[in-house]
């Protein structure tokens, strides 16, 4: 990449790098988002805004804290719900965010874990370290219940070892492959015994400790989890290898080692705290490049959540994005296995970007393909008359894009997205008060979001 | 595709061709496909069934004389009253009974202990070499499918062909298909009817996306748009056009593989498949989850061998089975086992060689982490799919596997000999014209796979008359013109490299 390791912050903050941030760091944006932004400095919307911590969101039910509640199907449609509201309502934070990216990062599956009671306390340990220390989260998560479920750590007892979750927390957690060896595994496995779970609750079990001397590492004792977890983050690897998450996460999929260890390195030396390498990265020549626009395919959960906070829906359908987050692969709680969403281009294939297609297509027909009426109807006319160009086909179309798309459109699509609206009408003609306008403006929502540029954040 | 493209799959720029001059006005969509089918594969189809999770190899191909396999596994053991004999010192998985008269009919190879050295026990690593058919210390992007058809089959893009080069049943795709060169090979789905109704009203979008880190991710999804639309529609008529004939269960994988049989006998050229099922992970309790396990796989086996008989494609269809690893020698704790190394893997079909090759595992020659040795490399048997199934060249091997691999006679290839020129002579039909009927006579000098096809003069196919393997002999098919408007219409015959063209004029 050209600009290479280039930490140092951004001398303009234009309207450019404000669409740029926004579209990164939330699940879509709409025209206020961008004034708000542009009516601060960066500095105090990436530090005092997206950065900043959240008061804890109500609990979606009782439920969660009664571990004999068995109702586990509708508890999980609830907790899902639950999750998308947060993400449509959060604001200018990164928390939700975050949590979907540790979500993805020490995974578990509701089907394993089996109470989404558990999935729910997980759920709420990331929102608590969402932007906190990377460290104490892996601590925490090491012995939190659902974790403990799903990787076998309540199997892991003195004598007989199970390696499942050491194995998983070196290689997809912490460090990456190649960076322990098998004898990590197995002496880690022995410091990681004793735990065991008890309804929503983790508990440590004296005689399921093995209570001896393990070499982890290189280092010699009766090591636990937390000696466990020290010794990992005092590998260098594991500030290389949560950084190139994050490089994944926020700038692209493709490697760029020199930044990653630039990233590395303040993380490291913030004792593993996420705000200033967060702060750092976003505000930074190297994401507001050009080249890093636009460089991203959304999630199946970002493009809906997105979709929905781009037309300021109020109420969004959740049980129609529960179907399409089914068909495009992204069901929240359950990831396809431990090591989560692969993203990137394993999101798109031949069947669901055509239910992506269709997903825009029925926001903005309001109407599901097999019939029966969203939550909530666009009003297309009354939105596009929030812009200042709405009686300019022209302008227009460039305003809309400015807050739909990343990718630059090219004269092409941006004649064919004109014709879409004008629908066979001369370019003057155009007027939202004219009786065509709402479908014409359905057209062409629809063509806009069906664009293959759409997939791209 | 552009003219020149067009022209170059016609043979016209390369001479490699012989079809041009007589059929200069056909359209790119039938005979860039025939072109690519003359080179390739002669309709011959691998279908890949991958078992996720690691599959208890040892628990799957019990050696029922070994005690050290007895001691290891207390009680996870499989009794050797229990096992299916499969000789005096093998047997199977009960829950394998479906498989066992395929065995006896000579229709399931079973390979022992297939690996690859410094093995890797991470399910994502260890897949990811399994389906790049890298070495073990060599990361590679792409799949050795998705290399197999951008490399080995001749000039062509993926959009060029009138059926996708490439199926994976299930809607997350396979880095299998994947070639770094050219893209993605291969399209995914759930059903053809899904498909279909997805597609429905899609438009493509030609517009050439900049050469940059996002234009390049624009220039994926265009593809994968286009290749959508591209398919669906042939892919619905021809699962449409066939019904199973054979009962499948009614789980996931019979689903799966009850599709795949109907597009293979639907008409669909696509030479490759791509199934899978998961759950292989079995770490904790693992003797009744791994039993209903086998128990899923094998009768969806069953049931698709029996449909492809039924359908009479049976011949030109092989199904081979592979897992990321083994699992270990001794169980765990748990009542599961922990991840392994070398394990067995199926080939099946009717032209396979059935039996047994290579011995059961050595249990007292484990590797340090008591894993087991492995005896064949894995990339030896996606050597004899590629050239023994699918008729690849064996030097071409380099670019599809890392090197050279020796193969195994695992498949019969009496139905891959291809023709040479003067194998065989296609007549002119009589009479001709024709109404409705017409004889088209051939000889055979040389045994090969022929394959017959009517086009019309728009270039579309009309028909495949023959499609199989031939004895030396005189020959005589009739086209039955009552279906198709007057007009002229070409047949083909074409066997390896080599075809030979006539016209046909139809009046009614």
């Amino acid at each position: 990449m050209k600009s290479g390791n280039n930490l140092n912050k951004i001398s303009v903050w234009d309207e450019a790098a404000a669409r740029h941030i926004l579209s990164r760091s939330l699940f879509g944006y709409n025209k206020q988002d961008v004034e708000f932004a542009l009516s601060i400095t960066l500095d105090e919307f990436v530090d005092n805004y997206l950065l900043a911590d959240q008061p804890e969101p109500p609990q979606p039910g009782a439920w969660v804290n009664d571990p004999t509640d068995d109702n586990t199907t509708e508890n999980t449609r609830e907790l899902i719900y639950w999750w998308y509201n947060l993400m449509m309502t959060q604001g200018y934070s990164i928390r939700e965010r975050m949590v979907l990216f540790w979500h993805n990062h020490f995974v578990s599956e509701v089907s394993k874990v089996s109470l989404p009671q558990r999935m729910y306390w997980q759920n709420k340990l990331l929102r608590d370290f969402a932007m906190g220390n990377v460290r104490e989260l892996t601590k925490t998560i090491t012995i939190d219940p659902a974790m403990l479920i799903y990787l076998d750590g309540v199997r892991n007892r003195r004598g007989a070892p199970n390696e499942n979750y050491a194995r998983e927390l070196m290689e997809l957690f912490t460090l990456g492959i190649g960076n322990y060896t098998e004898q990590d595994i197995q002496e880690g496995a022995r410091a990681l015994t004793g735990w065991r779970v008890d309804g929503l609750t983790a508990y440590f079990t004296q005689d399921r400790f093995d209570n001896e001397f393990k070499t982890f590492f290189g280092e010699t004792g009766n090591l636990n989890y937390i000696d466990v977890v020290n010794i990992i983050f005092n590998q260098p690897a594991a500030a290389t290898f949560l950084c190139r998450e994050l490089y994944h996460e926020f700038m692209h999929v493709a490697h760029d080692e020199v930044s990653i260890a630039a990233m590395a390195q303040i993380l490291s030396e913030n004792n593993f705290e996420l705000k200033p390498v967060l702060s750092a990265l976003l505000k930074s020549v190297m994401f507001h490049t050009d080249e890093v626009r636009g460089a991203k395919i959304k999630g199946p959960v970002e493009l809906m959540v997105g979709a929905m906070r781009q037309f300021n829906v109020a109420t969004p359908d959740y049980p129609y994005m529960r179907t399409v987050a089914a068909q495009t692969k992204q069901e929240l709680f359950s990831p396809p296995n431990v090591s989560g969403w692969d993203g990137d281009k394993v999101w798109i294939n031949t069947t669901t970007l055509p239910a992506r297609n269709i997903f825009t297509d029925t926001v903005v027909n309001g109407r599901r393909p097999g019939g029966g009426d969203l939550t909530f109807q666009l009003n297309l006319v009354e939105y596009v008359r929030t812009f200042s160009s709405s009686e300019d086909a022209v302008q227009l179309i460039d305003d809309i894009a400015k807050i739909f798309l990343q990718f630059p459109l090219s004269e092409n699509r941006k004649e064919y997205l004109l014709n879409t609206l004008l629908d066979g009408a001369e370019v003057y003609d155009w007027s939202t008060s004219d009786p065509q306008a709402e479908d014409r403006l359905k057209l062409f929502f629809k063509a806009l979001m069906r664009l293959s540029e759409y997939q791209l954040s | 595709m552009d003219r020149r493209a067009f022209l170059r799959n016609l043979g016209v720029i390369t001479g490699a061709g012989t079809v041009s001059m007589v059929l200069g006005n056909i359209s790119v969509r039938a005979f860039s496909k025939s072109f690519l089918n003359v080179q390739s594969v002669n309709g011959k189809v691998i279908v890949i069934l991958q078992l996720s999770g690691g599959n208890d190899g040892l628990n799957t191909i019990i050696p029922i004389e070994d005690s050290l396999y007895y001691n290891a596994r207390p009680s996870l053991r499989i009794a050797k009253a229990d096992a299916i004999k499969l000789n005096n010192l093998t047997g199977m998985h009960p829950s394998l009974m479906p498989l066992k008269s395929l065995f006896d009919d000579g229709k399931v190879a079973i390979v022992q202990n297939v690996g690859y050295d410094s093995p890797d026990r991470s399910h994502f690593r260890s897949t990811d070499i399994w389906l790049s058919a890298s070495d073990s210390n060599v990361v590679v992007d792409d799949g050795w499918v998705g290399r197999y058809l951008a490399n080995v089959l001749p000039d062509h893009n993926n959009f060029n062909t009138d059926h996708p080069m490439a199926i994976q049943i299930g809607s997350t795709q396979s880095a299998l298909l994947e070639c770094t060169c050219q893209g993605t090979m291969g399209i995914s789905f759930e059903s053809p009817n899904q498909f279909y109704q997805l597609i429905n009203g899609s438009i493509a979008d030609n517009d050439p996306p900049p050469n940059t880190i996002a234009g390049n991710q624009l220039k994926y999804i265009k593809e994968i748009a286009a290749l959508s639309i591209r398919y669906a529609e042939v892919i619905k008529e021809k699962a449409d056009s066939v019904q199973n004939m054979a009962t499948y269960p009614d789980t996931r994988l019979g689903r799966q593989l009850a599709i795949v049989a109907e597009l293979i006998a639907g008409g669909l050229e696509t030479p490759v498949y791509l199934t899978s099922i998961g759950g292989f992970d079995t770490h904790a309790n693992q003797a009744g989850s791994h039993s209903n396990l086998l128990t899923g796989v094998s009768e969806a086996i069953a049931a698709f061998q029996a449909d492809l008989e039924l359908l009479r494609v049976a011949d030109r269809v092989v199904l081979m089975t592979f897992s990321e690893f083994g699992r270990r020698v001794n169980q765990n704790s748990s009542g599961g086992t922990d991840h392994g190394t070398a394990a067995p893997l199926f080939v099946i079909g009717r032209n396979v060689y059935g039996g047994l090759y290579g011995s059961n595992p050595d249990l007292s020659d484990l590797d340090n982490s008591g894993d087991i040795k492995f005896k064949y490399d894995f990339r030896q048997i996606y050597a004899t799919l590629l050239t023994s199934q699918l008729g690849m060249p064996a030097d071409r091997m380099p670019d599809v596997l890392p090197r050279s691999f020796e193969t195994l006679p695992l498949i019969s290839d009496r139905n891959f000999l291809q023709g040479s020129p003067g194998s065989f002579q296609l007549e002119q039909n009589y009479p001709n014209p024709f109404n409705p009927s017409t004889s088209i006579n051939y000889t055979v000098r040389v045994p090969a796979a022929l394959k017959l096809e009517i086009y019309s003069a728009a270039g579309d196919r009309v028909t495949t008359l023959i499609n199989e393997y031939k004895e030396a002999g005189s020959y005589s098919v009739r086209f039955d013109g009552s279906k198709y408007p007057s007009g002229v219409y070409f047949a083909t015959m074409e066997s390896g490299a080599v075809r030979q063209t006539i016209k046909m004029v139809l009046i009614k």
